[in-house]
């Protein structure tokens, strides 16, 4: 078991040494991204059913529900139920939209190094080129997948948060 | 020519000895007396003759046993021949096997020749090259010296040799510090203490040094590694006991010698051009609006807050002057009210959502930038082409990696302001949502507890 992590552990520690100091970037962005994303969902799946029954309860309680007043304050605790419920959900979109963005960095400052090579030693030398060129596209390619993984969660996220806000809107009738 | 001058001397010769022959002989006056003549003549002519014959004769007995003695010499000479004939083909034999054995003896000697001085060259080019030819001067000459001569080595050479091998060998294994002259980055000629690590570096107190095998002698690396690397070596050069760490070069000073070639980070920076310090502009605007905006976002969201918390309406917060409104209008019908208030959010919104649209313009815009950059060091590239061609790639690469760097920048610059962008972004929408939504609830909760 120790052995396998050990190995795991080199594996990754080889493929973040040919794709440069970018692919630590990469990693810092997608580990936030993932760390919002299950707080999300953590909060849609437990916290929020909470505070929705609680407001509902609060408007149950209430006997004027049809006044002008009556669909302010509705308003309100609906805007501020939304509030709670859509924090940081921006940031993640903002995250899973930036990550191709880094393997674009990182495919660019790849090639600066290749060109850097090719300007002190020429082009006889392919293996020297190749480590610059695995730096560029390794990058891409781990943007991608980080892209990849977070816009799948993130709109199955947003859809859940879409869907926790209009039940809540529907669970307060005017009666 | 000088034949025919010899037969013209001869005959010349003949005709003066001739001459007198002619001149002696009385001439004969009258046929009588020539007659005489040849009688007198041809009885002293057969006098003579038979004088002749006679000595011939006498002679005959002598010419004989002369020549029983030459016929018994040759005999002689003939068997001496016959035996010397012999020894020489013996001899001829021996000489063969001899001259074998000497080819053969040369053989060796000649093969061990060859190693010597092969050996010689090898250690000559390596200890041309060597860092320990800094500590020890003048080995190379030695060993040079040896691989060129056309002599068959002495033996003390030989054992020169070996020693150098060993001495190379014991040098290397070694960390030892010895006194060297430098020659400093500005040229000068400095003396100092050098710490030599084996074979594969040289280091003052605090830098690295590099040994030149053409110029023989120390020198300061024009530019020094990272200072992560060169603090290591002031780490050593403190260190009075027990282990310390320290970076090696293991390719000898070449890995050194090529890091003086590296680009450091503001000199790349300063490839992008005017584009990048453009670029560097937008995200310096950027970064100002950003600033600007979260301290009077938070500025807003902090006296609102208080505002939450206190019944009397204050004129220093959105919120609050939104509850002045419905403070001036208490008596007046709900759709008046509604009205009044929805003009006083629209009045609150704009200073809420200012520059936040900038931002992401500017974020949009840095890429775009560098897209531009990366064309122009194209152009650049391309006018380089038609004037050089493409025979040097490095001609081309410079301006390759100038345009590139500039794409570098934008996404550079645009990323942290994508972020940033996100980050207002979100504060400002809960502030207009605080504002729109829930500020006619606010008041609404206040009408509402006041007419209970």
């Amino acid at each position: 078991m120790m052995l396998f992590l050990i190995e795991l552990w080199e594996s990754v520690r080889d493929f973040m040494n040919t794709g440069g100091i970018v692919l630590y970037w990469l990693a810092l962005v997608l580990c936030i991204m993932w760390v919002l994303m299950i707080e999300r969902y953590m909060y849609v799946t437990s916290a929020f059913p909470k505070l929705a029954k609680e407001v509902v309860g609060k408007w149950d309680a209430r006997e004027d529900t049809t006044s002008w007043y009556a669909h302010r304050i509705r308003e309100a605790w609906i805007s501020q139920a939304n509030e709670q419920l859509n924090a940081r959900m921006q940031l993640i979109k903002t995250l899973v939209a930036v990550c191709p963005l880094m393997g674009l960095l990182g495919t660019v400052t790849g090639m600066v190094h290749v060109f850097e090579i090719m300007a002190n030693t020429g082009t006889g030398n392919p293996r020297l080129m190749a480590s610059g060129i695995s730096m560029a596209t390794v990058p891409t390619m781990a943007g991608m997948v980080a892209a990849l993984s977070g816009v799948f969660f993130s709109s199955r996220l947003e859809a859940k948060v879409k869907v926790a806000s209009h039940r809540l809107v529907d669970s307060m009738p005017h009666h | 020519m000088k034949t025919v001058l010899k037969s013209v001397a001869l005959a010349a010769g003949l005709m003066l000895a001739a001459q007198p022959v002619m001149a002696a002989a009385p001439q004969a006056k009258t046929l009588e007396q020539l007659l005489q003549q040849v009688q007198k003549d041809r009885l002293s002519d057969g006098k003579i003759n038979k004088e002749r014959e006679q000595e011939f004769l006498s002679e005959r007995a002598d010419k004989q046993a002369l020549l029983s003695k030459a016929k018994r010499d040759l005999a002689d000479e003939q068997a001496r021949g016959k035996k010397l004939e012999a020894q020489f083909s013996d001899n001829e034999k021996t000489l063969a096997e001899l001259e074998e054995k000497l080819t053969l003896a040369v053989g060796n000697m000649g093969e061990m020749f060859g190693v010597v001085r092969q050996v010689a060259g090898d250690a000559n080019s390596r200890f041309q090259t060597s860092i320990i030819s800094a500590q020890y001067p003048g080995r190379d000459k030695e060993m040079s010296e040896l691989a060129q001569s056309k002599e068959l080595p002495e033996m003390p050479q030989l054992e020169d040799l070996w020693f150098a091998l060993q001495k190379e060998m014991t040098a290397s294994g070694e960390v030892v510090k010895f006194p060297a002259t430098v020659t400093t980055t500005s040229g000068e000629k400095k003396q100092m203490e050098v710490t030599r690590v084996g074979t594969f570096n040289l280091m003052n107190d605090k830098e690295f040094l590099v040994y030149n095998a053409e110029a023989g002698g120390i020198s300061e690396l024009s530019r020094q590694p990272e200072s992560y690397i060169t603090d290591s070596v002031a780490d050593y050069a403190k260190n009075k006991s027990g282990y310390s760490a320290l970076f090696v070069d293991p390719s000898r000073g070449t890995i050194l010698t090529l890091m003086t070639q590296k680009v450091t980070l503001l000199e790349r920076y300063n490839q992008g051009g005017t584009v990048g310090y453009i670029i560097t502009g937008v995200l310096g605007l950027g970064l100002l609006i950003v600033l600007e905006r979260l301290f009077v976002l938070g500025g807003i969201s902090a006296a609102i807050r208080k505002q939450l918390k206190s019944d009397t309406p204050s004129d220093n917060n959105p919120l609050g002057r939104i509850l002045k409104v419905y403070e001036n209008n208490r008596n007046v019908d709900v759709e008046t009210l509604e009205l009044k208030l929805d003009e006083a959010i629209l009045k609150e919104t704009p200073r809420i959502e200012r520059g936040v649209a900038i931002i992401k313009v500017l974020a949009a815009v840095a890429p775009l930038l560098g897209l531009l950059g990366t064309v122009t060091g194209m152009i650049a590239t391309f006018q380089s082409i038609t004037l050089f061609g493409t025979g040097d790639p490095k001609i081309m690469a410079g301006g390759i990696s100038t345009a590139l760097v500039t794409t570098v920048l934008g996404l550079v610059a645009a990323l942290p302001l994508i972020f940033l962008h996100s980050i207002v972004y979100s504060r400002s929408q809960s502030l207009i949502h605080l504002i729109e939504e829930q500020a006619t609830g606010l008041i609404a909760e206040h009408a509402e507890k006041e007419s209970k």
